[in-house]
Order: C-alpha cells, then structure tokens, then sequence
C-alpha cells in the first residue's frame, strides 16, 4: 500500500515508435528494463533461483525425517551453528527450514516466479499489444519483488534464524520472540518482504488487468482470447481482491509486535511473566489470512491451468474441449475462492454453524475442479497427440491436479477434518493439487514458449528424460504422504521417535527422502538443458509448434514493441485445430474467415460476410 | 502506423489506461479497508470490548473533507473551462483544507488520549488508531498527489485538453473523503 | 577427504553425462537426423510410458493399500470415531474410483491417440450435453457425501449430555496439564495473571469451587461415558490431538474451547487389540507452536468405569497438596495486581 503515486508513462507515445528498434545501453536493456519480455525473463530467472533454494531447504529437512539418525556434520560448512553438536539439525532450525520452504515455494516461486514470468511474457503477446499498459510500473514490479527477494534471503543467514512459525506465521507463536527464537528479527524481516512483495504483486496485477483490458489488438473479443490470457486476468483480479487484505492482517500483527497493541494476543503467560495484552483474538488473524490464503492456492494453480490449456490443444491438434466451460469454471473458482477460506480453521473452535456453511460452500468448488480435468481429458480424446516436453508436463499436471483434487473431499469434509487436519494427509493433499502442478505448469510453459522467449529450441530428449523422472518421482515423494496422514502423523515435526503411537513408517520415511533427493537432482537436468540451449539449442523455427496464437506471428526474437509491422488482426478464437475441410491442421487466429471458405462453420460463414479485410 | 495504432485503440476499450489503473488501486484501498472493517465487526462481537466516546474532533474533520471535495471539484471545474488561476486557487485551497484535515485527525487522538483511550490497550481504541491513521496516511499520499497537479497548474500543464491528471487526482480525492464518510459512519454505528 | 572424493565424483559423473550428451548431439547433426522421424518414435516411447506408468502405479497403490493396511490404520476408540472411520471409507471408495478411472481414460486416450502420420484429430469442440452430466453427477455425489459429513459434524460438535466427565486440558510450552473438578463436580475460576511456579494453571484457589480440584500427573478418562474436555493455552496456540479417539481441537490463548466424546475401548481392551501390552494413548500437539512441539506429549488412561471411580477417589486436591499456597498469596496477590496496574500505566505514557 505504500505505493500510491505511480508515475505512468505514457504509452500511447511510446507505442508510436516502436519499429524503430531501441538502443538502449546494457543497464536499460537488461536490468532496469521496461520491456515486458525482459521482465517476464527476470521474473523467471529470480523463479527458478527461489526453486533451487526452497528445493534444497526440503532436501535437508527431508534428510531429518528420513535418516533422523544420520550424522549431518558436513553440512556444518552451510549451516553453522544450526547444526548441534551432536551432528544434529536444531530443533527450532527445522521449523524455520519447513517455514521457508514454504514461503518461498508458495510466494517466491509459484506466485512470482509463475504468475510473473507468465503473465508479463504472454499478455501482450497473446493479445496483440506492443507492451504492458505501463511499463515503468512493470519494471517497478519486478524491482519490489527483488527488494523482496533480497530481505527475505537475509533472513536466512541472520543469527536469531528466519521466521520459523511457520508459513502461515499464526500470532502468538509469529509475535512472540519468546515463544521461538525466528519471532524476533527473522520476523520482523519476513513481514518487511512481504510488504515489499504485495506491492509488487499489486503493482503487476493492475497492469495485468489493465493491459488486457484496454490493449487487445482488432478482433481480439473476449470470447476469442486465449484460456491463458483468461487465466492471467482472473488470477490477477483474484491478488488484487485478497493480497490488501493480507496487508491488513500483517498491519495489525506488526502493531501487535513492534507497538504493544492487543489485536491478536490475549490472556498469555510466556517466559515466567503475564503479558499485559487483554481483549484479542488469535483466531482474527486466521481469519484474516485465509482470506487471502486461499485464494492464493487460486492464484498458484489457476495460471498453471490456462497454461496447459493452451499446450494440450496444441499438441492433440484439437481444439480445447469446452472453451466456454473452462473460462466459466476458472471463474467460479475464483468466486468461490473467496467464500471457503474457514476451512483451513475446522478445528479452531469455530461456530459448528460456520463450520457446516463452509463445508457445502467447499465441497461446491470440487465441481469446478473436476469440469476442468474432464475437459482436458476430453480435449485428449480421438486428438492426434504429439509428446512434446510441454505435453508430457501438461497431462502430468492434468494427472496430479485430479489425484490431489480428490483427497480435498476428505479435507473439506469437516467432520474428516477433525482427524485429518494438520497431518501428513494435508501434505500430501496440497503438494499434489497446487505444488507438483503448478510446478508442473510452469515447467510445461517453459519447454513451451522457450523458442518465443530464448529464439532457440531446449533439446526435447532430455527433456522428456526429465519428466519421467520428475513425474514419477513426485508420486513416489507425495503419494505414500497419504499413508502416513491416515496414520495420523502431525506435519512439522522434527522427529516421532517420542511417541508410542508414530514409531512406525521409519522405512517409508526414508523412502520418500531418498526419492525426493533423486526428483531434485533430475531438476539439475532441466537447469543444464535451459541455460545450455540458451547458447547452443537448435534455433527455432517462427511457429515451432504449428501454433494458432499470436505470440508465433511475431519475428523469430522479438524486438521492442513485439510486431516489426502492423499489430495483427485476430478473425476468429485460437482453437481452430483440425478443422474438417481444411488443407492444414491449423488455422491461425489471423486468418480471415473469408480465406478459408472451405472449412467455415454456418455461423462463421455469416460473419465472413461482415469481414472487412 | 498511425493507422494501426488508430485501428488498435479503436477495438478497445475507451478508458485511459491510468485512469483505469487508478481506478485498480482504489479497489485494492477498498479491499484493505473492507479488511480492517470486518475484522473490527469481528472483533467486537467476540470478547472484551471497551466503550468509549469518538472524539468530537471527528464530526469537524468529517466536515471538512466534504468542504476539501467540492475545492477539487471546483478545480477540475475551472480547468475544464480553462481558468487558469482559479485552478491554482481551489487546488491550493485544496490542499490547504486536506492539510488541516490530517492536523484535525491528529487533535482527534489527543482528545482520545485524554479521554483514555490509547493506541495500546484495548482492541476498541486501538481499532480507532488503526482505521483513522491507514487513512490519514492514504490522505497524506492524495496531498502529494494533489501538489504535483498544483504545480503542474503552476507551469499551465494544466487546462482543457489536458485533464487527465486533475481528473486522477479528483477521483482519487473524492475516493478518500468518501472513504472517510464510511469510516465516520462505520464508527458510529458500530460502537 | 570422502567428502573431497565424493564431490570430486560427482563434478566428474556431470561432466561425463554432458560428453555424452554433446556427442549424442553431433551424431545427430551429422546423420542428418529429420525431426519428423525422431518425433514418431520417441512418440511411441513416451505414449507406452503413460501405459506402463498407469499399470505400474495402479498395482503399487492397490499393493501397498492392501499389504499394509493395518499399519496405516489407526483402530478407532471413540463413538464418533466409528462414524466418521466409516464415512472416510466412504469417501475413500467414491474417491478412489473417480480416481482410478480418471487416470485409466486419461493415460489411456494418451496412449491410443499417440501422433501418427496421416491421421487427423477430430475437431470437437463442445458438447452441451456431456458437459452438463459430469457437472451434474460430481454434484449430486458431492451433495451426498455433503449430506453425511453435514449429519457427524453436527452430532459431533452438538452440546456436551450433562452426565459428561469434565475435564479441563492446558497446553503450554511444551507440555499438558489437566485439572478435574473434585467432589463437587465444578471447575473453579482461573486467571493467566494468577499463573506463578506453583499455581501453574492459574486457578483461582481461593474460590469455593477450586477448593477440591485435583491435578493429576495422567490424564483419566472412564470407558463408555461422555467426557468432556475443556481446552485452553497458556502461551501460544497448540491442539489437542488423539488420533485414537479421532479428536482434535485447537487450544487458544484467551478463547477457550472444547469437545466432547465417549471413549469406547479401555487401555487394556487397546493393548489386546493391537497385540502391544504396552499400548498407550497419545495425546500430542497438532498446531507449530516452538522448538519443543515434536514432544509434546500426555498420555491418557481409559479405565474401566468402576476402576476410574476408584481412580477419581484416591486423588487428593491441589490445595491438600499444596497446603502453604494459600497462606502465602494473601498478602502477595495485591502487591501483584498493583505492579501489573504500573507497567500498564508505564507502556500507556511511553506512546
């Protein structure tokens, strides 16, 4: 909120020249770029940095869980004082490791490094425009999301520890720097990025929603736009709707923290002394932040969704089953989103009453959910499937949205709820539906649109090795999750060897350990193919993929303001794949009605007659 | 060229890409005060709630702003008919007013400093903080805000064909003392 | 130094996979390699690999699932727990087939519909009809499970019977306390600001109802018969979780909460059922509350309901206990109250 007076340039000007190309110096063209496919490519290399740590975060609290008695002395050098000496990862370390891994994944990676790559590269692009309604707020968005970035990575190596209440920071632990060391300044500096971040995100959103609003090329109706571009701009909405309210809820905690304000703390004895606060409620807070919580999940998976739409219509040389169906279930997820968030607090203490109204409220958005996977898997059926790395990475994703689809009604249930809640069902639930998948998303959009970002091809082979074993190995890693959840392990503990009732499932601890080292070293597989094929990848063809979108009728690197020429005129939706009649098995979106007589439906023949051409 | 970009600006939507991007930001303030404003529902009706007073500073200030809104008018107003000098004096007066808002909001506190009520305390006072201060601090940026189009209107940037910006500015003025008439209300009704 | 070698090796096992992978590179280059061939076959691999990938995994799932059943599931010792163990069941069963199916007709059509040459896709894009069944049955299924969940959650979460057992359980860091009323069968008062080394739970001893609270080492619960437990933190929000019981509740600085349940198999008949003579129940914290959460730990004995009686008779109260409590909070308590008045004041004229 602390960005009000954001200066636009004026785009109207600066569109005007656009086919003179730009000369800018290194500093201009690289790093305080204003160039929405420069910033989409920043958004996507700070993503991929933030996966690699929150990936190895895992790495290690996954080394506890699986060989609690493994002796981690060598990760001294690394950690320092947070292993003990005993050789041991510290208690209170481990809580801070889970905490971070889930921060960065959830904001850093797959909102930022998802949402951000994704939306800045494709909008205009998609939508035939020259750039983003503002560039400089463009660039100032990536520019707070690195202050952000920066902060939060300082936490890590601050000596009290990052914030470690986890990811959710629920007041009292989050406020109380007695309760656990990471309350102190760890805190103090994830709520600053935070701050830091929502702007960001703010900032790109109202672009986001202002570009497609106002910048679409002739032609480009809304009911001929791309699923991405729908996806982008439902997800946009939805982070413009909830992230202020998580400003809310981070404003009242930080009075609570830094000025003695009684909001969420009530009624607390800690370290050996009654605290004066008297009158609030740790309980708002949830409130609050579930608010935005779970619409983030939306704003994660949702992006991810539009991406694969577009892959899996292209590569079974179909049109997307359902186009209209599938925009209206983005959208009644994304109106739902914001009337389920008190199901994540079944078991706070809550009315019953609102408990029973949440319930039926979340178990309506499993329907949603599921026109989604049946349409995709329509869109598969009598299709011409070519496996391309996208592909594989778009049905894997179709695979893991359903299997972590369906745990969600147990976890929507209440009265499941009451034994489930906060287990390692829940773990397995989330990582499938929103982690695997939306990583799965992004990773799928990234072989996808390579050639349009990078002007080169990544190699397909290793590609396709990276998939098998990434899609095996996030089964093998979250699926035997499940297993330990029935059995009513809690999450976020360091170890249960204290308990008569957690002593099993020892070898399918280590189990998933060792197959979740494995996932995460064919990722290096990814990393090696994307900056190698930077230099070295096959060059790409103009429309590599024999795709209908606007983005392939742009040069092979697209200069400043994206068309050399004349912005495009779009004729008809992107989805014209195989259509009967015509020689191709692909129509772009510019192609007039009146040039393909030939395979013209009854009602686009009427509208060829209106076409001027 | 000139064609093409005609043709594109033809197809879309008639909004001026800022003004809509204004029009965004006050929909994430509505967001953060409908935030503020739910958890305070929330918050009363569940557990210790203390009653207290508002400060009769409040119904001045509210009074104000309504005077600080039709100044902006009267400015946009003026530039419309191209007035130059009075555009420089409604804008000033402006923010002359909008200034002794944010001194009035500041004598509120004091009044609820002596009434004993305080920032630390109860969550009833410190919601009352809270609300009234993220305003004041939004009310702070409109000021800024509304200095830039005074200077602006100082160097003739100002006028008929060149409205774009007091017309972001009086939105956004608008939106703020608006927002405060809900908050005023909100904390009448709600006490 | 095996550190030195294994980072050496693995430097060197990279390199030797991007060789590889250079030189697999070239040879294509110089075959002359089409793209379209090189597309038809790894085509086929990868459209086989959905195949056995679906196969593989369905037996793995159902294998594991049916081998290792009574590892997974925890026995069920509580009356709603029998009602909301069926109903996961029940769910399971609908998910599992939605689940199952879904996946044999989406790795299948990957397979079938594999890229050929010559073959076209067909165009399709909508069917009203088809669409609106599988808006239709997911609902219908959904309003049905709804339907069963809506009927335990509100038995579950209904008013405790009168005749319950009340029990009152505090988490702080990182331990449980619990307190029974005594004789009287009422819990006195408590305070946070009363909480001291001694009266670590903060009752208010000088309270008529206080007077015959005990505050046992165990928790004690009787076989059959309601109980009540009355939950409540002292420093940060923990949970109260018995997966045995199928019960969890947060437990809240400054809001109390509860649940109420019947417990329907004692330690022993447990410890007969599992084949553990040393089973006990667990009841651990749920919620991250600090470095200690992992040990969290009470546990909790099911006793016959003659033998619990017996039990609740031979524990002496808090007070008979601590017989010099009372005697010295007299003069203490005010001189308490009266500095907490001043650091009040303090923080209110440092702002």
């Amino acid at each position: 909120m602390a960005v009000t007076e954001v200066q636009l340039d004026e785009h109207v000007e600066h569109a005007a020249h656009d086919d003179h190309e730009h000369h800018g110096n290194f500093v201009t063209n690289y790093i305080f770029s204003q160039d929405h496919k420069v910033i989409g490519k920043q958004f996507l290399i700070a993503g991929i940095f933030w996966a690699i740590i929150g990936g190895g975060l895992s790495i290690i609290f996954r080394l506890q869980l699986g060989f609690p008695d493994m002796n981690l002395e060598w990760l001294r050098p690394l950690l320092g004082g947070w292993i003990t000496e005993s050789g041991k990862i510290d208690t209170e370390f481990y809580l801070a490791l889970v905490t971070m891994h889930g921060t960065i994944m959830v904001f850093f990676v797959l909102t930022a490094g998802l949402s951000g790559t994704f939306s800045n590269f494709l909008i205009p692009l998609q939508i035939g425009a020259r750039d983003m309604a503002s560039g400089f707020m463009n660039m100032l968005s990536f520019w707070f999301f690195m202050l952000s970035s920066v902060i939060m990575f300082i936490s890590l190596f601050i000596s009290t520890g990052p914030a470690a209440g986890g990811w959710t920071i629920y007041p009292p632990l989050s406020a109380l720097p007695q309760a656990i060391s990471g309350s102190g300044l760890g805190m103090t500096l994830w709520l600053v990025s935070m701050v830091f971040f929502i702007a960001s995100q703010l900032l790109g959103g109202i672009n986001y929603i202002s570009t497609i609003i106002n910048l679409r090329t002739k032609g480009m109706s809304f009911t001929k736009m791309p699923l991405t571009i729908w996806a982008f701009f439902l997800t946009a909405i939805l982070g413009l709707l909830s992230f202020p309210v998580l400003v809310a809820a981070a404003l009242l905690l930080v009075f609570d923290r830094s000025f003695g304000t009684s909001f969420y703390l009530s009624d607390i004895f800690i370290g050996g002394e009654a605290l004066p606060n008297s009158g609030g409620s740790p309980i708002l807070f949830q409130h609050l932040f579930w608010f935005l919580g779970h619409p983030e999940v939306y704003i994660i998976i949702m992006p991810a969704l539009g991406i694969t739409s577009e892959i899996i219509s292209t590569n079974s040389r179909k049109p997307i089953f359902g186009y209209r169906a599938m925009i209206g279930s983005l959208m009644g997820i994304g109106i739902l989103s914001f009337v389920v968030w008190a199901h994540h607090m079944f078991v706070t203490g809550m009315s019953p009453f609102l408990g029973s109204i949440f319930m039926i409220l979340t178990l309506i958005i499993a329907v949603p959910s599921a026109i989604k996977s049946f349409n995709y898997i329509t869109t598969l059926w009598q299709g011409n499937i070519r496996f391309t790395s996208a592909m594989l990475f778009s049905i894997g994703l179709v695979s893991l949205f359903i299997s972590g689809g369906v745990t969600g009604i147990f976890l929507g249930n209440s009265a499941l709820d009451i034994f489930l809640h906060d287990t390692y069902f829940v773990v397995a639930h989330f990582h499938l539906v929103m982690g695997s998948s939306a990583f799965f998303g992004m990773v799928a959009g990234i072989y996808h649109w390579y050639p349009k970002m990078f002007g080169r091809m990544m190699d397909e082979k290793l590609g396709y090795i990276h998939f098998w074993l990434t899609f095996i190995g996030v089964y093998l890693v979250f699926f035997p999750l499940h297993y330990i959840g029935i059995a009513g392990f809690p999450r976020r503990y360091y170890s249960f060897t204290n308990f008569d009732a957690f002593s099993d499932f020892a070898d399918l601890n280590m189990f998933v350990s060792v197959a979740a080292i494995c996932t995460f070293g064919a990722q290096f597989i990814f990393l090696f193919n994307f900056f190698y094929s930077m230099y070295r990848g096959k060059k790409a063809s103009l429309n590599p993929w024999d795709s209908n979108t606007l983005e392939w009728t742009t040069p092979r690197e697209p200069g400043h303001g994206n068309w050399p020429g004349e912005i495009p005129t779009v004729y008809r939706w992107p989805y014209d794949y195989s259509k009967p009649g015509s020689e191709s098995d692909f129509i772009p979106q510019t192609v007039p009605y009146t040039n393909t007589p030939e395979s013209n439906l009854p009602h686009e023949a009427e509208e060829a007659k209106n076409e001027k051409v | 060229m000139e064609m093409a970009m005609n043709k594109t600006k033809e197809s879309s939507f008639r909004m001026h890409p800022q003004k809509f991007a204004m029009w965004l930001f006050i929909v994430t303030v509505v967001m953060l005060f409908a935030a503020l404003t739910s958890a305070y529902v929330v918050k009363q009706s569940s557990g210790v709630w203390l009653d207290f007073d508002l400060p009769f500073m409040f119904d001045i200030t509210t009074g104000i702003v309504i005077v600080s809104s039709v100044f902006m008018h009267m400015a946009y107003l003026s530039a419309k008919r191209n007035e130059v000098s009075k555009i420089r004096i409604y804008l000033l007066l402006t923010v002359l007013t909008g200034i002794s808002f944010l001194v009035g909001q500041l004598i509120a506190w004091q009044e609820l400093v002596q009434e004993g009520v305080f920032f630390v305390g109860n969550p009833a006072g410190s919601f009352v903080y809270v609300l009234s201060g993220v305003h004041g601090f939004h009310l702070l940026s409109g000021v800024v805000f509304l200095l830039i189009v005074a200077v602006a209107a100082f160097k003739y940037k100002v006028h008929s064909t060149s409205l774009v910006r007091i017309e972001m500015c009086a939105t956004y003025w608008h939106f703020l003392g608006g927002l405060w008439l809900y908050l005023y209300l909100f904390l009448t009704l709600n006490h | 130094m095996l550190n030195f070698v294994i980072l050496v090796s693995v430097i060197l096992i990279g390199a030797i996979l991007v060789t590889i992978f250079r030189a697999h590179t070239l040879v294509q280059v110089v075959r002359g390699n089409k793209d379209g061939e090189s597309l038809g076959k790894s085509n086929k691999v990868n459209a086989a690999l959905f195949l056995v990938f679906l196969i593989g995994g369905i037996v793995l799932f159902f294998g594991y699932s049916y081998t290792q059943f009574d590892r997974y599931t925890v026995p069920v010792a509580s009356e709603h727990g029998e009602v909301t163990f069926k109903l996961f069941w029940i769910t399971t069963a609908v998910t599992t087939a939605a689940f199952i199916l879904t996946h044999i007709v989406l790795f299948w059509f990957a397979y079938r519909y594999q890229h050929k040459a010559g073959n076209t896709a067909k165009f399709y894009p909508h069917n009203d009809k088809l669409e609106l069944i599988w808006t239709v049955v997911p609902a219908i299924v959904l309003a049905l499970l709804i339907f069963d969940g809506f009927r335990a959650w509100v038995k579950i979460t209904d008013q405790a019977p009168d005749n319950a057992e009340v029990i009152e359980i505090m988490g702080y860091q990182y331990a449980w306390a619990s307190r029974y009323p005594g004789a009287d069968g009422k819990l006195g008062p408590y305070d946070y600001k009363l909480i001291d080394f001694e009266n670590q739970m903060g009752v208010d001893f000088t309270n008529q109802f206080s007077k015959d609270d005990f505050i046992p080492r165990e928790i004690h619960i009787p076989k059959g018969k309601p109980v009540l437990f009355k939950i409540r933190a002292r420093d940060v929000i923990h949970s109260v979780y018995v997966p045995h019981f199928r019960l969890q509740m947060n437990a809240v600085p400054g809001m109390p909460t509860q649940f109420w349940f019947v417990p329907t198999k004692s330690t022993a008949d447990m410890a007969e059922e599992t084949g553990n003579p040393d089973f006990t129940y667990e009841l651990v914290c749920n919620k991250i509350c600090g470095k200690g959460h992992f040990a969290m730990r009470a546990t909790i004995v099911v006793d016959e309901p003659a033998e619990y009686e017996k039990w609740k008779a031979s524990q002496k109260s808090w007070l008979s206990k601590n017989p010099e409590y009372l005697s010295s909070l007299q003069p203490a308590s005010p001189v308490v109250t009266e500095a907490a008045k001043e650091e009040i004041e303090e923080a209110q004229a440092s702002l």
